[in-house]
């Protein structure tokens, strides 16, 4: 009878939930699964105007999608113009910071008598707001050239790099530093000399912290990109045409340029994510 | 033992003092004066805090002396580290995650400056010798614990140093792999001749590898006493049942300064 009702308790099944959220496909595809539902459900609220009704606005504010997609393709020679003016912005001033603010890292790093001073202060300027550099910078860039379009450009991407270069100055700083006890050791037990010490284990070991700070960096660069052309003096750019448009009360329009900006920044990180999954293979 | 055996290292009324934190000194080492005899095993023993650790690291010239100094054929431990007479196996087995098992065994070679073919050939004979030869290929944390301790022990083989220090290296592992790698490294120290001082808080470990035992007692860290392991080698596992190494090990035991610890 007892071993009657010890197999019964073995065998009992799982409840159904119990057993879905246990799956490991299920575990995997809901990661993609359910911010899809969560797109799709609102595209049709939105599309439904069942969130104008929500919001107490109106389909002029916030346009319906099908309008909005359709003057993404009316405008499509300006948009792309646009991005590209955004893209090179965020692209330049992103590669010149974070190879500055790693270079400043392998400096304090190697000297830290020097470099730690040099971390603080592209610390310090991190902490500064984008809306109260971009002016500035402007001013500052006023006699770089003759060309509106080209002045203008490098002030944009100096505040581009500035933030850039003190989100990879500290990341990589912890990557070059912070390594496993006795590594060190180890490098100096076969004679190493600093050089070799930091090609051979400082550098490999700062490369996940690298994709740390591009992860947020990537995204930053375009967000500063944008918001300094707001201020910037050549009218150019996804984020100076939302503005320009706003003021003129095409809503449309601007939600056209809005939607591209959230392109970009997607397709951007949907590229880091590629670099990292191969750069990033043999780290585990 | 009556040969006349060459001193490979000697050490003079060594100390180490450091600072604690409050700034006040703490001496983690005085007065050793020790002779280490050429392709000798000799085991450092002692509890925590007895400075064994520190010793072997005065001795690899990872640690300054306080007092004293050490000789190693004839020359400053800097000296023979810059030569790159050294093999080290730490504590844990510090293997880089990014390079594969293979790879991590060459390092030291590259450092020196061997050719790619030399390097590959060695790491390759290092490999088999631990044992790892199937898994060259792996990364670090594709192996458990006791295969990366292989490729810790593999990796210190490789330049051929004349003298291999091991800080403790079996202390993470269970008690099978350990006596695995315990036959293991009896069996490559023969085959291979160097001059070995092991680290440890295990009385059967020290006892059970050792031509000589070092006892050193904490508080503050000295050598109390050396006891000789006359058993006969090659040993194997069953030495451990019989009355002779137990009655080693109490002789070890009863040596510590204030009694058994």
């Amino acid at each position: 009878m007892e071993y009657e009702v010890k197999l019964e308790k073995v065998g009992r099944k799982k409840s159904l939930s119990q057993r879905i959220k246990e799956n490991k496909t299920w575990q995997k595809a809901s990661t993609i699964v359910l911010p899809l539902i969560f797109g799709i459900v609102l595209v049709g609220l939105w599309q439904t105007e069942v969130l104008h009704s929500w919001f107490h606005t109106d389909t002029f504010t916030l346009p319906l999608i099908n309008k909005i997609g359709g003057i993404m393709g009316d405008i499509s020679d300006k948009i792309l113009e646009n991005t590209i003016a955004t893209v090179e912005v965020a692209f330049f001033g992103l590669v010149i910071g974070s190879v500055l603010g790693y270079l400043i890292a392998m400096l304090a790093a190697l000297y830290p008598k020097i470099g730690s001073g040099g971390l603080s202060v592209i610390g310090a300027f991190a902490s500064i707001p984008v809306v109260a550099m971009a002016p500035v910078l402007n001013n500052w860039t006023k006699d770089v050239s003759t060309d509106a379009n080209l002045r203008s450009m490098v002030s944009k991407i100096i505040v581009v790099t500035l933030i850039c270069a003190a989100d990879m100055g500290l990341n990589a700083y912890r990557g070059l530093t912070e390594l496993k006890p006795f590594s060190e050791d180890l490098m100096a037990i076969y004679g190493a000399p600093k050089k070799i010490t930091l090609w051979k284990l400082r550098i490999p070991n700062s490369i996940p912290y690298v994709f740390t700070a591009l992860k947020v960096s990537v995204p930053a660069s375009i967000m500063t990109a944008i918001v300094s052309e707001y201020f910037a003096e050549y009218i150019t750019g996804v984020g100076r045409a939302i503005r320009e448009n706003i003021v003129l009360a095409q809503y449309s329009t601007a939600w056209a340029y809005i939607a591209t900006a959230c392109l970009i920044g997607v397709v951007a990180y949907v590229v880091l994510m590629v670099l990292q999954s191969i750069l990033l293979r043999r780290y585990h | 033992m009556s040969e006349v055996r060459d001193i490979e290292i000697k050490t003079r009324e060594l100390g180490v003092t450091f600072q604690d934190n409050a700034g006040r000194d703490v001496t983690a080492l005085t007065g050793v004066n020790l002779e280490i005899y050429k392709g000798e095993f000799i085991t450092l023993l002692g509890p925590s805090g007895c400075g064994k650790t520190t010793l072997l690291r005065s001795i690899a010239d990872l640690q300054k002396p306080t007092t004293g100094d050490v000789h190693i054929q004839g020359m400053t431990p800097k000296e023979v580290r810059l030569q790159q007479k050294f093999g080290f196996v730490f504590q844990q087995p510090v293997l880089f995650d990014w390079r594969t098992v293979k790879k991590n065994v060459e390092l030291p070679m590259e450092i020196m400056g061997y050719s790619k073919g030399e390097r590959s050939d060695r790491a390759d004979e290092m490999l088999e010798m631990v044992g790892l030869k199937d898994f060259a290929n792996h990364y670090p944390n594709q192996l458990s614990g006791g295969m990366q301790q292989r490729a810790n022990i593999a990796r210190a083989f490789g330049l051929d140093p004349d003298i291999l220090l091991m800080d403790e290296p079996f202390s993470a592992l269970d008690e099978f792999t350990k006596e695995k790698l315990h036959e293991d490294l009896l069996r490559i120290w023969r085959a291979t001749n160097k001059t070995i001082l092991f680290v440890t808080h295990n009385i059967q470990e020290g006892v059970f590898l050792s031509d000589r035992v070092c006892v050193l007692s904490p508080h503050p860290g000295r050598l109390s006493a050396i006891v000789d392991i006359d058993i006969e080698r090659p040993r194997t596992l069953e030495v451990k049942e019989s009355s002779y190494f137990n009655e080693l090990v109490t002789k070890v035991r009863n040596s510590f300064e204030g009694g058994s610890v």
